[in-house]
């Protein structure tokens, strides 16, 4: 299992932290730093992910597990069109 | 006989007079750079001069180097929705030169909405980018029970930048660069023109259509609260109000570039 300890900077971008249902309800509304929240959002094969920049900066410590979470590359969901 | 020794007369200095807005701003802020609150006060001052503050409904200086700084409208810097005050959501990384996101989930929340607080025929809106990446919608709004886009993308392509304000017609431009200062605004109910670093690089036709859905920074977000393609591009300024002018347009950018340089970030 891959976790933040296992990643560079420069690989952020290129990854997510997996969320499970409970974790994501849990997430939603709560900052990670101050003035900053977080942003469960569903990758393309529907899983709950949250960026690698969200669980690096979090100090939240009720949420300070979200530091263990395994990560996996990030596959976006296609965006809405626009003309 | 009394003698008298050299007079010492107390030298007044005037104190800098720092515009009640620039220090409204650095006072919910909490700036306490002296560079930093120079750059805010000459910034508003400038744009006073230029008679282009008063067309302003939000103004995102990005300054301070956190979250909390980096909230605030200089236009009216209360901790409030009705203030438009940013909300940042996902993954942001806050720093002196500016706020970047990530292109995965990084948003804020302006609650601004092209119709209600700008109008229908007139509107802008403006984004300094400070990196050069393909990809993403810097900022907008899609309201879909109004059939509308509020949208710039700086390159959104691999070497294009898409503009849309109004109806479901958009404008392709070419773009190699994607650094730089970029405004998009409706000037009347039939066109919409686009700028960059002071040039005005398209006019095009487009219907003006309501839009009630507030605008995002950092990707664009539907009526229904989806969103569309993230940005990567570094957010070192942002705007929204009413249109500009060809020579507003320009000194605007001059203002924003003066601003940038002093605080050492100019692209």
């Amino acid at each position: 299992m891959i976790t933040i300890k296992d990643i560079t900077p420069e690989q952020y971008s290129t990854y997510v932290g997996v969320l499970t249902v409970e974790d994501k309800d849990s997430l939603i509304g709560q900052w990670y730093m101050p003035d900053s929240y977080f942003n469960p959002i569903q990758d393309a094969d529907d899983k709950w992910v949250i960026s690698v920049e969200e669980i690096d900066q979090c100090v939240n410590p009720d949420f300070m597990w979200v530091k263990n979470i395994p990560l996996i590359p990030f596959v976006p969901k296609p965006a809405p069109p626009f003309p | 006989m009394i003698r008298i020794g050299p007079s010492i007369r107390p030298k007044y200095f005037p104190a800098a007079t720092v515009d009640p807005d620039a220090q409204a701003f650095i006072t919910a802020a909490g700036i306490t750079d002296a560079t930093q609150q120079s750059a805010i006060n000459t910034l508003v001052t400038d744009l006073k001069g230029y008679g282009v503050w008063s067309k302003m409904k939000a103004i995102y200086p990005f300054v301070g180097g956190t979250a909390t700084t980096h909230k605030y409208n200089l236009k009216d810097p209360a901790d409030t929705n009705a203030a438009f005050r940013l909300v940042f959501n996902g993954g942001w990384v806050h720093s002196s030169t500016g706020a970047l996101p990530n292109g995965v989930n990084s948003y804020a929340l302006t609650f601004f909405a092209p119709t209600p607080n700008a109008d229908k025929n007139s509107v802008h809106i403006s984004y300094y980018s400070r990196t050069d990446a393909s990809g993403g919608i810097e900022m907008g709004s899609e309201d879909l029970s109004n059939v509308s886009y509020c949208l710039l993308g700086i390159k959104s392509g691999a070497n294009n930048s898409f503009v849309a304000i109004g109806d479901y017609v958009g404008n392709l431009t070419t773009n190699t660069d994607g650094k730089g200062f970029y405004t998009a605004q409706r000037i009347s109910s039939s066109t919409v023109n686009r700028w960059k670093n002071g040039i005005k690089t398209s006019t095009y036709s487009q219907s003006s259509v309501n839009n009630n859905t507030q605008i995002v920074i950092g990707t664009w977000i539907r009526s229904t609260g989806t969103f569309g393609s993230f940005t990567t591009k570094q957010c070192a300024f942002a705007s929204m109000g009413l249109h500009l002018s060809d020579s507003e347009a320009s000194d605007f950018n001059t203002a924003v570039q003066a601003f940038q340089t002093t605080l050492g970030r100019n692209v």
